[in-house]
C-alpha cells in the first residue's frame, strides 16, 4: 500500500442537535478493501455520503489523492465520477435496461448533450462501443442473458449485479458501497462477495507486477462475516466508546473504535477459520456491545501494526 | 320512429314504465312560463315580487286565483329558455318573433302577447374612425349570428342601400363583443349588441358611437310571450294566457302611474343586469313596451305585421335559421288553422274584456 | 368479490351491454319525447340524426366547405396548439420548480392558486393577453392546463429518488444531463398520464370559449345549432368530440407504452 487514496480528517457531523459523528479520522490506502461496520444508526451511511460528497460534514474534511494530485490532495466538495457508488436501494435507473444502465455512465462521462446532438454520427459510433463494453461488463457479472431486461423485470440479485457493473465500468478510483447486499439471499450474496474478492485478486496481481492496484473499496455492511471475508481491513464505527474520559459532558457522536487488518489480508493463505472467528468476536465485543466501552484508540491499530507508508505531513 | 324489431319490446316496456309516472291531481291546472332577464320580460319576475302571481308551483297569486290557474315561472338564460321550449319542458316562453319561428316548426305556437319592440335597443356601435356605412365595408362586425343582432344589421344595410355581401358579420357573444370593444381590442372596430350592452359600451368607452340601430326598424324586432298550441288547447290553457296578459298589463300600469313608476322601474332594473334608474329610463325608451292592450292589438291585428313577418321569415330562411319557412298565421286558431306560428289577439281581448 | 378479475369475454359482453343500455335508453327517451310532440327535434330519432349528420357533412355550395370539416380544422388546431404550449410550458416550469428551490418558492404559490381558476371565467384577461382571434383559444387552453400539469411534473420530480441523482453525478453527469437525460426520462410517463387527464378540461375550455367568442369551431356550431334546436346536428358533433378525446387518449397511452415501456411494470 504505497499511497493514500482518501483521508478523512477530523470529521464531525450531526443532524439538528443530534450529534452523529465525532472526530472521525481515517486514512485509506490505494488498493485497500475497507469494510465499515457498526451498530445500526451509528452513522456509517452518513460517513459514506460524506465521502461521496452528497452530504458534506459539518466539520473536518475529506481529501482525495488521485494519481498526479499534489501533496495536499483534493477536497471533496461534491459527488464526482472518481467515486462510484452502489446503494442498497434505488440501485438502477428504472427507465433503462440492464445494458443501458451499464452504458449510461460511459455516455455521461465521455459525451455531452451538445456532442450527442450536433455530432450525431460520431455519437452513434461511440454508443456502439459503449454498448459492447457494457455487454462485456455484464458478462463479467454473469448477466449476459439479461441485457434487455428492465430493473423491474429483474430479481434483487440481478439488480445489484447490474449496479455493480454500472459502477465498475467507470473504473472509479474509489468504489463506495452502502450495504449493497443487504436484501439478498445467502447464495446470491455469497456469489457477489466472490465477485468482490476477484476484484481484490486483481489488486494483488497488479501489486505483484508493481502496478497501482486498480480497485479501492469502502463497503458498509452490518454483516461481520462479510466484512472480514471481503475486506482486508475492518473499521468499526460505534456510539459505544468512552467519551466521558475525554471530557465530554454529553454524547459527542460515534467515532472509530476499531481499525484492524483482517486475518487473511496478511497471510496469503485463504481462510483461516480460527483467526476468522476470533476477529469476529473481537469486533462484536468492541464495536457492538455497550458494556465497558473502549477508549478511542485502544483498537485502532491498523497503521500502527504496519510500516506506515507516509506521514500525515508528507504523503508520497 | 322505427325501432329495431329486437329492441322494440324493450323500448315499449321501458317507455310504458317511464310514461306511467302517476299524475298527481290537485288544485288548478298548472302552466309554466320560461322567461329570461329582459326589460319587458323581467315584468314577470317583478309581478312575482309584487305577489300578483306566485311563480312557485302550487302557490297562487292574486291574478292566478282570479283565473284559477297556476303559473309556474322558470327563469333561465335566453338560450336555455329556447331549448326548454323546444323540448316541450315549458308551456310558454318569452321569445322574440324571430326566434319563435324555429321552435314553432316542431311545436305549433301562438303569440298571445307582444311585450315590447326594440327601438334602439339593438345597435351597431363602431369606433369613431368609422363614420359611415361605406367605411364599414369589409370590416369585421361582431355580433351573435342568426340572432336579432344580425337581423337588425342586415335590415339596416338594406335600408341604407348596402349590399350584404360587402359586409362581414362574424359571430361573437354580445357580452364578449361588448367586453372586447370596451377593452379597445385592436381588431374589434364594430359590434352589434343589444341592451344592456349598448348602454354599457357607450358609457364606458367614449370614442365609439352608434352608427345605426333598431330605431330605424320599429315594430320589426318584437318581444313576445308565445304559448304552445297544445297547451292552449288543454283545459285552463285560455285562462293561463289571460292571466299572463293581465299580469303584464298590471305591472305596466304601475309603470305608467307616476306614484309607482320609479319603484317599479328600479325593480325591473334589479331583474335586468342591475341597471340603475337613469339607465333603466333609457332602456325602456329603447325597448318600447306595448304597454296597453290597444297598442298590442294595433300591432298584432295591424296590417304592417304581415309585411314584417314576411321579411323576418325571408331572413331566417336565407340565413339557415329555419330549415323551411313556417306558415305564419293571424287571428284565432279557427281563422288560421294550419299556421305554425300564429299571432292571436283574441286572448288580449278576452283578458281585457273580463275586467 | 372485491377486485376479483373476470374473464375477458365476460368483460367484453358487459362492455357491449353497457353501450346497448345507452342506446336503448336514448331510443326510449326519444320515442317518449316524440309521442309527446311528433315534431320534436330536441331528442332526435335515429333517422333524424342521420339527416343531421348529412347536414354536418354537406358541402355548402356558397363557401365550398363542409361544417364538420371546417369546424374540426379550427377547433382541433386550437386544441393541439393550446395543449402543446400548455404541456411544453408545464414541463419547463415543472422541471424548474422541481429542480431549483428559488423557482419552486416563486412559482408554487401562483400555480396552486391558478389551478383553482377556470380560465373561461376570466375571458377578459385572455382578450387582453391574446386578442380575440385564434391565439385567445390557444392561450386559454395553454394557461388552463398548465398549472395542474406543472404541479404534476413538479411532484414527479420531487419524488425522484435523490440516490439516483447522486449516482448520475458519480457517473459523470452534468447538471443539464441530470435534468434532461435522467429526470426527464423518469417523469415522462407521469407527464403523459397528466397530459391524458388534461385533454378533458382543455376541450371544456375550448368549447366554452368558442360558444362565446367563436365564429367557427365545435363550440360555435354547438351553441348555434342547439339554440336553433337542431340537436340532430349537435349530438353527432358531441359524438365527434368524444371520439376525438378517446382517440387522443388512446394515442397518448400508446405513446406511453412505446416510449416508456418500463413504466407499467415498475409501478407499485
Ligand atoms: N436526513 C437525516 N435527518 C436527521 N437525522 C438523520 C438523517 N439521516 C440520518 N440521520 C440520523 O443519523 C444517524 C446515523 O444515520 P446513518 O444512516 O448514517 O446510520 P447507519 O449507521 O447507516 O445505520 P444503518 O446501519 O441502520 O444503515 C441516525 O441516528 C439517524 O437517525
Ligand atoms: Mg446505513
Amino acid at each position: 500500500m504505497k499511497a493514500a487514496a482518501v483521508e478523512i480528517r477530523g470529521v464531525h457531523h450531526g443532524f439538528g442537535d443530534k450529534p452523529v459523528l465525532d472526530d472521525v479520522n481515517l486514512r485509506i490506502g490505494r488498493g485497500q478493501f475497507l469494510a465499515l461496520v457498526g451498530p445500526s444508526g451509528c452513522g456509517k451511511s452518513t460517513l459514506l455520503r460524506a465521502i461521496v460528497g452528497t452530504h458534506l460534514p459539518r466539520r473536518g474534511e475529506i481529501r482525495l489523492f488521485p494519481p498526479g494530485a499534489d501533496a495536499a490532495g483534493l477536497l471533496v466538495t461534491g459527488p464526482g465520477r472518481d467515486r462510484g457508488i452502489v446503494y442498497q436501494q434505488y440501485a438502477l435507473f428504472p427507465f433503462l435496461t440492464a445494458l443501458e444502465n451499464v452504458a449510461i455512465g460511459l455516455m455521461l462521462d465521455e459525451t455531452s448533450i451538445p456532442f450527442r446532438f450536433f455530432r450525431f454520427l460520431r455519437w452513434r459510433a461511440l454508443r456502439r462501443r459503449h454498448l459492447e463494453m457494457a455487454v462485456e461488463m455484464l458478462a463479467r457479472v454473469k448477466l449476459a442473458d439479461a441485457l434487455h431486461l428492465y430493473p423491474h423485470e429483474m430479481s434483487g440479485g440481478m439488480r445489484q449485479r447490474v449496479a455493480l457493473a454500472q459502477a465498475l465500468i467507470m473504473k472509479p478510483e474509489i468504489l463506495l458501497m452502502d450495504e449493497p447486499f443487504g436484501a439478498l439471499d445467502e447464495a446470491t450474496r455469497e456469489e457477489l462477495q466472490q465477485h468482490l474478492i476477484s476484484l481484490r485478486s486483481e489488486n494483488l496481481l497488479a501489486l505483484d507486477e508493481s502496478r497501482t492496484p486498480p480497485h479501492t473499496l469502502i463497503i458498509v455492511t452490518h454483516e461481520l462475516n462479510e466484512a472480514i471475508y471481503v475486506g482486508d481491513r475492518v473499521v468499526g464505527l460505534s456510539q459505544h466508546w468512552d467519551w466521558r474520559s475525554e471530557g465530554h459532558q454529553s454524547f459527542p457522536g460515534a467515532t472509530v473504535t476499531y481499525d484492524k487488518a483482517t486475518p487473511h489480508s496478511s497471510a496469503k493463505t485463504d481462510r483461516n477459520f480460527g483467526a476468522f472467528a476470533m476477529a469476529r468476536d473481537e469486533i462484536r465485543r468492541v464495536v457492538f456491545e455497550p458494556q465497558a466501552p473502549p477508549g478511542r484508540n485502544e483498537h485502532v491499530t491498523y497503521w500502527k501494526t504496519r510500516a506506515s507508508p507516509e506521514t500525515t505531513d508528507e504523503p508520497t | 320512429m322505427k325501432s329495431h324489431p329486437v329492441l322494440a319490446p324493450f323500448v315499449a316496456c321501458l317507455a310504458a314504465f317511464l310514461a306511467s309516472a302517476p299524475e298527481v291531481f290537485s288544485g288548478p291546472p298548472s302552466f309554466s312560463l320560461a322567461w329570461s332577464e329582459y326589460p319587458s320580460w323581467s315584468v314577470f319576475g317583478v309581478a312575482h315580487g309584487l305577489q300578483l302571481i306566485d311563480g312557485r308551483e302550487g302557490k297562487l297569486g292574486k291574478i292566478e286565483s282570479k283565473w284559477n290557474v297556476d303559473i309556474v315561472l322558470k327563469e333561465a338564460e335566453y338560450d336555455p329558455c329556447l331549448t326548454m321550449y323546444g323540448a316541450a319542458q315549458c308551456d310558454a316562453v318569452c321569445i322574440t318573433n324571430m326566434d319563435a319561428l324555429n321552435p314553432a316548426l316542431s311545436r305549433p305556437s301562438a303569440v298571445i302577447l307582444p311585450t315590447s319592440t326594440s327601438l334602439g335597443g339593438d345597435a351597431l356601435i363602431t369606433v369613431d374612425s368609422i363614420k359611415n356605412v361605406q367605411q364599414l365595408r369589409g370590416k369585421k362586425v361582431l355580433g351573435l349570428s342568426k340572432s336579432v343582432s344580425e337581423y337588425c344589421f342586415v335590415r339596416n344595410l338594406e335600408l341604407l342601400g348596402e349590399n350584404e355581401k360587402d359586409h362581414n358579420f362574424s359571430n361573437m357573444d354580445p357580452g364578449a363583443a361588448a367586453m372586447a370593444m370596451q377593452q379597445k381590442q385592436p381588431d374589434v372596430a364594430a359590434i352589434v349588441v343589444w341592451n344592456p350592452f349598448v348602454l354599457e359600451t357607450l358609457n364606458r368607452r367614449k370614442d365609439v358611437h352608434v352608427l345605426f340601430d333598431s330605431s330605424s326598424i320599429p315594430n320589426e324586432i318584437v318581444d313576445t310571450v308565445t304559448v304552445a298550441q297544445a297547451s292552449l288547447d288543454k283545459p285552463g290553457g285560455k285562462e293561463f294566457a289571460c292571466a299572463v296578459i293581465e299580469t303584464y298589463y298590471a305591472v305596466n300600469h304601475s309603470l305608467a302611474d307616476p306614484a309607482t313608476a320609479d319603484d317599479t322601474l328600479v325593480a325591473l332594473g334589479e331583474k335586468f343586469s342591475h341597471l340603475d334608474l337613469a339607465s333603466m329610463k333609457k332602456v325602456v325608451q329603447q325597448t318600447k313596451f306595448y304597454s296597453t292592450p290597444d297598442a298590442a292589438r294595433a300591432l298584432i291585428a295591424g296590417k304592417d305585421l304581415r309585411g314584417v313577418m314576411h321579411k323576418v321569415v325571408d331572413f331566417c330562411v336565407k340565413h339557415e335559421i329555419v330549415a323551411k319557412a313556417p306558415e305564419v298565421g293571424y287571428g284565432t286558431k279557427a281563422e288560421a288553422p294550419g299556421a305554425a306560428l300564429r299571432f292571436d289577439p283574441s286572448y288580449i281581448e278576452a283578458a281585457t274584456a273580463a275586467k | 368479490m372485491i377486485r376479483h378479475p373476470i374473464p375477458r369475454p365476460a368483460a367484453l359482453a358487459l362492455a357491449v351491454a353497457s353501450i346497448l343500455v345507452l342506446i336503448i335508453s336514448y331510443t326510449v327517451l326519444s320515442e317518449r319525447q316524440h309521442r309527446l310532440n311528433p315534431g320534436d327535434t330536441t331528442l332526435p330519432t335515429w333517422s333524424q340524426l342521420r339527416e343531421g349528420v348529412g347536414v354536418a357533412v354537406h358541402k355548402n355550395q356558397r363557401t365550398g366547405e363542409r361544417w364538420l370539416v371546417e369546424d374540426a380544422k379550427a377547433s382541433l388546431g386550437r386544441l393541439f396548439l393550446g395543449l402543446l404550449w400548455g404541456v411544453a410550458g408545464a414541463l419547463i416550469l415543472g422541471l424548474l420548480m422541481g429542480c431549483f428551490s428559488p423557482a419552486e418558492a416563486f412559482l408554487q404559490p401562483p400555480f396552486s392558486l391558478l389551478a383553482q381558476i377556470p380560465p373561461t371565467a376570466v375571458l377578459a384577461v385572455f382578450f387582453v393577453l391574446a386578442g380575440t382571434g385564434d391565439n385567445m383559444y390557444v392561450a386559454m387552453i395553454a394557461f388552463g392546463v398548465m398549472p395542474t400539469l406543472a404541479m404534476t411534473v413538479h411532484m414527479a420530480v420531487k419524488e425522484f429518488p435523490e440516490e439516483l441523482q447522486f449516482k448520475a453525478y458519480t457517473l459523470g453527469a452534468s447538471h443539464a444531463e441530470v435534468i434532461l437525460a435522467i429526470i426527464f426520462h423518469q417523469i415522462l410517463p407521469r407527464l403523459l398520464d397528466a397530459f391524458r387527464l388534461a385533454i378533458g378540461p382543455a376541450m371544456v375550455y375550448l368549447i366554452a370559449a368558442e360558444m362565446v367568442v367563436g365564429d367557427v369551431g365545435f363550440g360555435y356550431r354547438i351553441r348555434l345549432q342547439s339554440k336553433l334546436l337542431n340537436m340532430s346536428v349537435v349530438y353527432p358533433y358531441l359524438a365527434c368530440l368524444a371520439a376525438f378525446g378517446f382517440a387522443m387518449d388512446g394515442a397518448l397511452r400508446q405513446a406511453q407504452r412505446r416510449f416508456c415501456p418500463w413504466y407499467q411494470g415498475s409501478r407499485g
